[in-house]
């Protein structure tokens, strides 16, 4: 009895795993029916699919932008008989919120547009398999950067997080160097998004513990203070900082900030004067369009933020894959880049990922002083969150 | 053979011996307790209510709950009353709701019963108490199809709204466009209100007096003042301009929905209290469109936003004739404990919010007390009664919330509102006392003023106006 236990003990085992790796939503299979049946690599028109798209249902898409109304609006004038709903979420809640629509077998979501450089997206959505990329032939061809790590998950526009300065009370941006930022003076005049609550934050605030950004804060350190910078053996930001000059930074930042739930709050105290300077997803620039009083800090020592960017995604188990597809072509700006549903994104702060469609931005991306963040890095960092809640709490 | 003879014998005993003991320990019934609750849509079935089910495992209590069709509270209580129907508890709750004096009234007759008190248990929880009462919200689609930038003082808004009226920005080529919508409900929707706030601090919700707070000061009626009547002359401009909403003066909240929901896109601003007053929940586009205006400085930079110290509503009453009066309390005193109150403003706790661990921030600013998961306020739901029912939610929890992520959440907009509107609140919490003759007075002058049937710029007018009363 016990050697036929033995025996089928490893075939057992294996068994389990499977189940659990099954259950967990991992990618192990990905040649399955909906894979199948949604035709991701077919060359298809947009009249084909309009054809297709008007015997489906409602499309659902779950963005983190608000500017998807427009293209909603727009699309729905652009193919009468097609309905587009929007669910406008913050980054971590729509991961949780498509992951759960996942895990409870739904298919109450189509298209998935999220900020995609935190790494939450990539390990939970895009390695599980949860969201599929869906890049049309003629179209992909155009992207400066077809593939961001994330299997064919394509991301459509550039942003990024970084420093603005409230241009009603300074004519130019008052600082130099970042380490300026922690002067007594601008003690509770910094805003910015809670970085457990943003991707963009929290991206741009793992990402300055790289080592090339760890180096250039310790140079500006340097600059700013006139000595070398070294580590306080006295001084704990906690397990997995080692004591580094962004862990520095960001204490001392978080002593100085009042923290917000949006970059939406940081325009607004920017504006109505409560702060000199806030970080806040570069997006939010168009608002100054309509009067709201805030600049870009495009050139600063070390960098005054980092880059980020947005994917458009397919919801595995779609319904409305047809539908899907016409709306991912119409938002990237069709096959020329000049469609309609590109138009909400080409504003000041929003750079163009496409070769063939130039953005109105003043200044170029790679001409702004921004990390590039490692997405591999950034996963790797699991100490972070137990970083920034000790800040918060304190602070 | 043996054990067969013996197995019926046993099986017998059995029986008997469970038939005594079950007899003796006879489970007790619950009592059941009758409540009315008035009908919500935003309730999807009482009968499986999270909430309904919570209460009933805390009490002990069977709730057998009827629904309450009518819309008039009195009439139905005067019915409930006369034909003697077995009803124990009553609730109110949304527009259902019972005036002191009404109350007053079934009181007195002996209907309600009152113990030590009033009667009534409260409901305080909806809102953050004392904060601002009336929010400019604007279109920015059309400031941006336009160029124009968010209006902040009269002058600036009044450019806007011109630029609104001849420009066509819902581009359709028609001249449908609705400057600035009202609705005659309450001063919340009547944006002249606002914009007398520019000019001199204006509190109709309290007779427009500012209350003495010192014995060398005087109360000060502001609707006699040489600021209000310049205010009312820049609104009446604005009136005779057609940037004011012409049917605001007769118009329903109901209509200034529809305006604003419409998918025509037809209005270019208006006023409320929470923007959940008029947008519609399920309707993030249109959320999307409007943000809101911080207070405009008037000519002489004058800026204040009226204050509003919300006075807790009628949650629930008892019959007074009900057999059940100690259920009745006991149901009623456990719903308004913290715990119940923070399951019928929020929901379940661990599934739709938690409490915080001080990492949040709220939405109003500070840390946060409240991480909400699923903000289900005002959605259809089968969590909570939605506001239905007393409650008493301390205001640490209703102003240390969370945002929920989603950007149309109304809680959010509404607090990031509050935030631009809370430098501009008087400094006294402790507004007059209304009178209401005195307010309808005032308010008929404002609105013949406003409209022209009065001349504002008429001395012997404006003299007759501010002697009037006390005539």
């Amino acid at each position: 009895m016990r050697n036929r236990l033995l025996k089928i003990l490893p075939a057992l085992g294996v068994l389990i795993v499977a189940t659990l790796l099954a259950g967990c939503g991992s990618k192990t299979e990905v040649h399955d029916e909906w894979l199948e049946s949604a035709r991701l690599d077919a060359d298809e028109t947009p009249e084909e699919l309009y054809t297709q798209a008007l015997k489906e249902d409602v499309l659902i898409v779950y963005t983190v932008s608000t500017r998807l109304t427009e293209v909603k609006e727009s699309f729905e004038r652009e193919y009468p008989g097609l309905l587009v709903e929007i669910r406008d979420l913050r980054s971590p809640n729509l991961v949780s919120a498509v992951e759960e629509n996942y895990q409870k077998g739904g298919s109450d979501c189509d298209v998935v547009i999220c900020s995609d450089n935190s790494g939450d997206f990539k390990t939970r959505l895009a390695d599980t398999g949860i969201v599929t990329g869906y890049v049309p032939k003629d179209i992909g061809k155009h992207f400066k950067t077809a593939d961001n790590g994330q299997e064919g998950i394509l991301s459509f526009v550039y942003e990024a997080e970084m420093l603005f300065y409230n241009s009603a009370e300074y004519e130019s941006c008052p600082i130099e160097n970042i380490w300026e930022l922690t002067d007594e003076k601008y003690r509770n005049r910094i805003y910015m998004p809670n970085p457990l609550r943003s991707f963009s934050t929290y991206t741009l605030c793992t990402s300055m513990f790289q080592t090339e950004s760890e180096r250039a804060l310790e140079n500006a350190y340097r600059d700013y203070y006139g000595r070398e910078y070294t580590t306080d053996p006295k001084r704990s930001d906690g397990e997995g900082t080692q004591n580094s000059c962004a862990a520095l930074f960001w204490s001392r930042i978080a002593a100085s900030t009042v923290f917000t739930n949006s970059s939406d709050e940081v325009v607004e105290a920017l504006s109505n004067g409560n702060a000199d300077f806030g970080f806040l997803v570069s997006s939010k620039m168009r608002f100054s369009d309509i009067g709201f009083s805030m600049q870009p800090v495009y050139k600063l020592e070390p960098f005054s933020g980092c880059r980020t960017s947005y994917s458009v995604s397919l919801a595995r188990n779609s319904k409305n894959i047809n539908t899907a597809k016409l709306f991912i072509r119409y938002l990237l700006g069709g096959e020329d880049g000049k469609g309609e549903g590109r138009k909400p994104f080409d504003t000041l702060g929003t750079w163009s990922a496409r070769d063939d469609a130039p953005d109105g931005n003043p200044v170029a991306l790679e001409d702004i002083d921004l990390i590039i963040p490692d997405q591999d890095f950034i996963i790797k960092q699991d100490w972070t969150e137990e970083f920034w809640t000790r800040l918060l709490v304190k602070n | 053979m043996k054990r067969t003879r013996l197995f019926p014998v046993i099986i017998l005993v059995l029986i008997i011996t469970g038939s005594l003991s079950g007899g003796c320990a006879k489970i007790q019934q619950p009592s059941v307790l009758r409540v009315a609750i008035p009908y919500s849509d935003k309730i999807q079935d009482v009968n499986t209510n999270y909430y309904i089910r919570w209460l009933e495992e805390k009490t002990g209590l069977d709730l057998d709950i009827t629904l309450i069709r009518q819309t008039r509270p009195g009439e139905y209580l005067d019915a409930l009353f006369s034909s003697g129907t077995d009803i124990d508890v009553v609730m109110f709750g949304g527009d259902f709701t019972l005036s002191d004096e009404e109350l007053g009234a079934f009181t007195e007759a002996g209907d309600v019963y009152s113990g030590d008190g009033t009667g009534m248990y409260l409901n305080y929880g909806a809102t953050a108490r004392n904060r601002a009462g009336q929010i400019l919200w604007i279109n920015h689609e059309w400031l941006k199809k336009l160029q124009l930038s968010v209006p902040t003082n009269t002058e600036e808004l009044e450019a806007v709204l011109l630029a609104f009226k001849n420009n066509d920005p819902n581009g359709n080529g028609k001249n449908d466009e609705i400057p600035l919508a009202g609705a005659v409900d309450d001063y919340a929707y009547e944006p002249y209100e606002l914009i007398l706030n520019s000019f001199v601090y204006n509190d109709p919700y309290h007779s427009r007096i500012i209350r003495a707070v010192s014995d060398s000061q005087s109360e000060l009626q502001t609707a006699y003042t040489d600021e209000f009547r310049e205010g009312l002359a820049f609104c009446r401009r604005l009136y005779e301009k057609g940037l004011l909403d012409r049917g605001m003066f007769d118009g329903n909240l109901s209509r200034l929905r529809e305006m604003v929901n419409s998918p025509d896109d037809i209005v270019g601003a208006f006023t409320s209290d929470s923007v959940s007053d008029v947008i519609y929940q399920g309707n993030p586009e249109i959320m999307a469109r409007f943000i809101h205006v911080a207070p405009l400085a008037g000519p002489d930079g004058v800026r204040n936003a009226l204050y509003k110290a919300d006075k807790p509503v009628c949650g629930a009453v008892i019959n007074a004739h009900s057999k059940r009066i100690d259920e009745a309390r006991l149901l009623l005193d456990t719903m308004m404990t913290e715990e119940a109150s923070l399951i019928a403003r929020y929901g379940e706790r661990g599934v739709d919010w938690d409490y915080s661990e001080g990492s949040d921030v709220s939405i109003y600013g500070g840390a946060s007390t409240i991480v909400t998961f699923n903000y289900i306020w005002n959605t259809s739901q089968n969590k909570h009664l939605n506001g239905i029912g007393p409650m008493n939610v301390p205001d640490k929890y209703l102003k240390g919330v969370t945002w929920n992520g989603i950007n149309s959440d109304t809680e959010y907009i509404d607090g990031r509102a509050q935030m631009a509107y809370r430098d501009y609140l008087p400094g006294t919490a402790d507004p007059y006392e209304r009178d209401e003759e005195l307010s309808a007075y005032l308010d008929g002058r404002v609105k013949e003023y406003i409209t022209g049937s009065r001349d504002v710029s008429n001395e012997e007018d404006w003299k007759e106006f501010i002697s009037g009363y006390d005539k």
